[in-house]
């Protein structure tokens, strides 16, 4: 498959390498503009409360300060993502008449350096009234609860439904019936570098904010819109960011206090939020409650599931609405289920808001998914394999209504994983494998953001010399996609990866892209680069016909700097030479090529998706509960693999992040307060945790994606907790059914099960 | 009220007048515009502000500038020599060993005081080498393909 | 067989899919219409989460089916 691709295929130095090994990558953390100014944001204490009155006259007569902003110096709007639905934009980020989570902003200051900002939030003096505060989201939802917002009775701020089939009737044809409950917990996205922004409101009216983000374009939306400007005049800029994972493509406290500090003294203001802050004050993932109900027949077939999701909001809709809408399709993959019922709540909290966390519901409908497939096959006398490869879907398959599978390598990815544990399935005692498999899409096809613009576009740029410039809108923030794309485009235009330079960060010289997350740059920006390219190459090519002079029926194609006739190869001419050729014919002008990519006619959810088989090997101490891992193994279906050493950091990177979700990372709170908002106290997976993981390939093609390409990162963090729930199952025969597996839960489960004398299903 | 600070970085002597509660991060990256070392906690418990002073890795978050006095520091700037990437900096890049790259300077910083010290270090001891580094994106694994392979020999010190 | 929405005319194949459609649509024209009828938007959204089987919707399933007007022949 990769012998008949140039540059694709192939592990690359990616193009933002060498800077970053050298410390010469400049992050927004290490911008400094003249004249700037650095700000801090004062944040309320309480989970609910309003706010009476705000007096600032102490910390505006400290030196050294510039300006104050508070709710009043905004023009009231409120911003979300979701644009088509008015109701679901309910956050002012500075907050005017209410606060709704501890951490929620109310003040912010531009002074002449850190200190003296931070000192002078200390004498913003607050007055409030606190209200009755509520943190979880089933009580949230009674009757009598504090209500957060004016339009959401009971609390109740997004519902979805999916449902095809008749499930009641079907249960009623099942010979196995299960029910069960699941609790999944919230996870700090925890990037390294924390949220931040330098805007500069210029006398001119036009603003230029630089921001570690996702979605240059989203912010610029959100942005223009909070400041009631024209889009246009905002200008988002993204340096090399330092990490995203689902928390950076929603307009946050940093770039909206900085832009209205800078708006008011014309003078750029930097505003990096505290570890703390990141950890109270930003989205988190969406801790949801479980309630399963599936149903099968005595042949093995997976017949009727029914899922109730509540989740917890938090105290803004932000992108949890579409968390909700995922996670809910999610519950029925990768299976074949002929009758489904999903209804999902998201309900409002005084808690931080929460979100997208990679994976954007997947890893939690797959936590108490594929831990029930493992309760039923063991009341089936299934192997797990086994009644997973049976009911899975196929290619070509259809989910009723919902989403039509055109590539599909689970079968492939069932046959790899049976292959490497062949012969490892007999273990000493406390240790167990637990397998677990997901589907995951590449992309969204839902335009609730509501652009007017193609989903991804692209730009391609030739120079005199045959150096490409490449302009996207797609963010990379480390997961690769600038030299993703630069690899496409450098294999559809027949060129090397060094000619290539890409521009993926200014929305002022780049197209609009929906931003990098619900894994789409691959896919989505992929194809619109490959337009690009095969539109600039197709001007080359006109050309070379006309040079070459070659018979009707032969093609020219280009491939390491020659335009070749690809059934006699040895009859070429230099790219180069085309080129300059063609740039004279043309008057002069560079060669620009055009593409873009806006799913149609795709289903309810995604193009196209990623498929893979996970079995985990955890040994479980008995004495103490504490979960250790011994391998991750993960056989996946990417479609044509793009940059094989980007595909495996990936796999590594998101079997690390999973694990850690299912098993150390958590947040407690205390009404409302999170009790380890410090890296000291939020426990992360180090290098001395990190299990062997392998990352197995399988081969398929996807004729939606760029050369057959899909995702690969997200769907990957899909699958482990729930396989590493069946292996703790199939080490100490409990089993966890609350996010993260801790020893202290192990244990109680252990104990539980010794008084009762029987095994725990 | 500043005091005297005299130390060299990246092989060059620095005469510096710092305020005594100064940490030696803010000194590299604000007054010698060393911005490849990172700050990302307040509890020095991330590693990404990881330099190497005096032949050990040190966390210079956690370090007053004038306790570095006299020292001899190497950042992530200083790695390379002469316009030529140090081995390990050329591994990291074969083997993939970053992604966002905010984590990098430290853990190289980390990967060269250990290869200094130990030229033979067993995969613990490796582990163990950058467990005060926490990564968020790799996974770790290749950043310890990265530090074995200059271990074997596969990357030699280009003149 | 089918029925129309009282208050889109979007049609739905049957009475608890209709249900679910005003259900979800959440607007407060859908709304006003469920709660004129005696019932609490809410509330019934509320409940219809505390259990399998989509019990407290059938409710209204009885309430539309009896609705003159909204039953489409084929």
């Amino acid at each position: 498959m990769s012998d008949q691709y140039a540059v694709i295929g192939k592990s690359h130095i990616k193009v933002d390498g060498h800077a970053k090994v050298t410390g010469s990558a400049k992050y927004t953390f290490d911008m400094v503009l003249p004249n700037m100014l650095y700000g801090k944001i004062l944040r309320s204490p309480h989970p609910h409360a309003k706010i009476l009155k705000i007096d600032t006259s102490l910390a505006e007569k400290m030196i050294g300060v510039k300006a104050i902003v508070t709710g009043k110096d905004t023009l009231g709007h409120k911003n979300g993502p979701w644009r088509r639905f008015p109701e679901l934009c309910d956050e002012e980020i500075l907050c005017r008449e209410k606060v709704r989570y501890i951490g929620d902003p109310v003040a912010a200051v531009a002074a002449v350096d850190e200190d003296t900002a931070e000192a002078a939030i200390d004498l913003i003096d607050v007055e409030y009234e606190l209200l009755q505060a509520v943190f979880d989201p089933l009580e949230a939802m009674k009757e009598g609860a504090p209500k957060l917002h004016e339009h959401a009775e009971r609390n109740i701020n997004v519902t979805r439904r999916i449902e095809w089939g008749d499930v009641n009737e079907a249960f009623e044809k099942c010979d196995y019936i299960l029910e069960d409950q699941f609790h999944t917990s919230s996870q700090a996205h925890l990037c390294m570098e924390t949220h931040g922004a330098i805007a500069d409101f210029g006398y001119d009216g036009k603003l230029t904010v630089w921001t570690s983000t996702q979605s240059n374009y989203y912010i610029q939306v959100l942005l223009a819109g909070m400041l009631g400007m024209r889009e246009g005049d905002v200008r988002v800029i993204k340096p090399p960011s330092g990490g995203g994972f689902g928390s950076k493509f929603e307009l946050d406290s940093a770039q909206f206090c900085s832009a209205l500090l800078s708006q008011k003294l014309r003078r750029p203001v930097k505003i990096i939020l505290t570890r703390e802050e990141e950890f109270t004050a930003t989205k988190r993932k969406t801790p949801m409650y479980y309630y399963v109900k599936v149903g099968a027949q005595k042949n093995g077939t997976l017949l009727a599931k029914e899922v109730r999701v509540v989740t917890e909001g938090g105290a803004y809709t932000a992108m949890g609405s579409t968390a909700l809408y995922l996670t809910g399709f999610y519950s029925c993959m990768p299976y074949k289920w002929a009758h489904y019922r999903y209804d999902g709540y998201r309900v409002y909290t005084n808690t931080a808001p929460t979100s997208a966390l990679r994976g954007f519901g997947a890893p939690q409908a797959y936590f108490a998914g594929e831990s029930m497939i493992d309760m039923l096959a063991a009341e089936m006398k299934m192997d797990s394999i086994e009644i997973r490869r049976k009911n899975a879907v196929t290619p070509h398959y259809e989910v009723p209504g919902q989403a039509y599978i055109q590539s599909c390598g689970l079968n492939e990815c069932y046959d790899a994983i049976e292959k490497y544990m062949k012969g490892r399935w007999k273990l000493p005692p406390n240790r167990g494998i637990g397998i677990g498999n997901y589907a995951f899409m590449s992309g969204g096809i839902f335009n609730w953001f509501n652009t007017p613009y193609a989903f991804s576009a692209a730009m391609v740029k030739i120079n005199i010399d045959g150096k490409v410039d490449l302009f996207t809108g797609a963010c990379d923030t480390g997961q690769g996609s600038d030299t993703t794309l630069a690899m496409i485009c450098a294999e559809e235009l027949g060129v090397h990866l060094e000619d290539i330079r890409v521009h993926a960060e200014d929305t002022d010289l780049g197209p609009a892209d929906l931003g990098s997350w619900g894994s789409r740059e691959t896919l989505m920006n992929g194809n619109a680069v490959k337009m690009a390219a095969a539109d600039a190459k197709r001007q080359l090519l006109e050309f070379a016909y006309a040079k070459m002079k070659p018979n009707v029926v032969y093609d020219l194609d280009i491939k390491d700097h020659k335009i070749y006739m690809v059934d006699r190869p040895e009859r070429y001419v230099s790219y180069f030479d085309i080129v300059s050729d063609v740039i004279r014919a043309k008057e002069g002008q560079t060669i620009i090529g055009r593409g873009h990519y806006t799913p149609h006619r795709k289903g309810m959810v995604s193009p196209a998706w990623s498929f893979g088989v996970q079995a985990v090997e955890v040994e479980v101490d008995p004495e103490t509960g504490k979960v250790k891992l011994i391998e991750i193994v993960t056989a996946h279906d990417c479609g044509q693999v793009i940059n094989p050493i980007g595909v495996l950091g990936q796999v590594e990177g998101a079997t690390m992040l999973a694990a850690g979700g299912a098993f150390c990372e958590d947040q407690p709170m205390d009404n409302g307060k999170i009790l380890n908002p410090s890296i000291g106290d939020y426990k992360v997976l180090r290098s001395v945790d990190m299990p062997k993981t392998v990352g197995i390939e399988v081969d398929t093609y996807e004729p939606e994606g760029p050369f057959g390409a899909k995702e690969a990162g997200e769907g990957l963090t899909s699958s482990t907790a729930g396989a590493m729930a069946n292996a703790v199952y199939n080490a100490v025969s409990v089993r966890i059914r609350d996010l993260p597996i801790t020893p202290g839960k192990v244990l109680k489960a252990l104990k539980e099960k010794k008084e009762k004398g029987k095994k725990e299903k | 009220m500043r005091k005297e600070l005299r130390l060299t970085v990246n092989g060059q002597p620095y005469e510096l007048y710092v305020k005594p509660k100064t940490l030696l991060v803010e000194v590299l990256r604000n007054n010698l515009g060393l911005t490849g070392t990172k700050r990302s906690c307040e509890s020095s418990s991330c590693g990404v502000c990881t330099v190497i002073l005096n032949g050990m890795a040190v966390k210079s978050c956690s370090i007053l500038a004038l306790q570095a006095d006299g020292a001899e520091i190497t950042t992530v700037e200083g790695l390379a020599n002469d316009g030529k990437l140090h081995p390990l900096q050329r591994a990291f890049l074969d083997y993939g060993a970053y992604q966002c790259g905010f984590c990098t300077a430290g853990m190289l910083t980390s990967a060269k005081a250990l290869l200094d010290e130990n030229t033979k270090p067993t995969e613990e001891q490796i582990r163990e080498a950058i467990d005060g580094n926490i990564c968020r994106c790799t996974g770790y694994n290749s950043i310890i393909r990265a530090m074995t392979a200059v271990m074997n020999g596969e990357y030699k010190e280009e003149k | 067989m089918g029925y129309h929405c009282p208050v889109c005319n979007k049609v739905s194949r049957t009475s608890a899919d209709l249900v679910r459609h005003m259900m979800g649509r959440g607007d407060n024209v859908h709304r006003d219409w469920i709660n004129a009828k005696g019932f609490k938007y809410a509330e019934l959204l509320a409940s219809q989460f505390q259990s399998f089987g989509s019990e407290e919707y059938k409710r209204l399933a009885e309430v539309l089916e009896n609705e003159p007007n909204l039953k489409v022949d084929d």
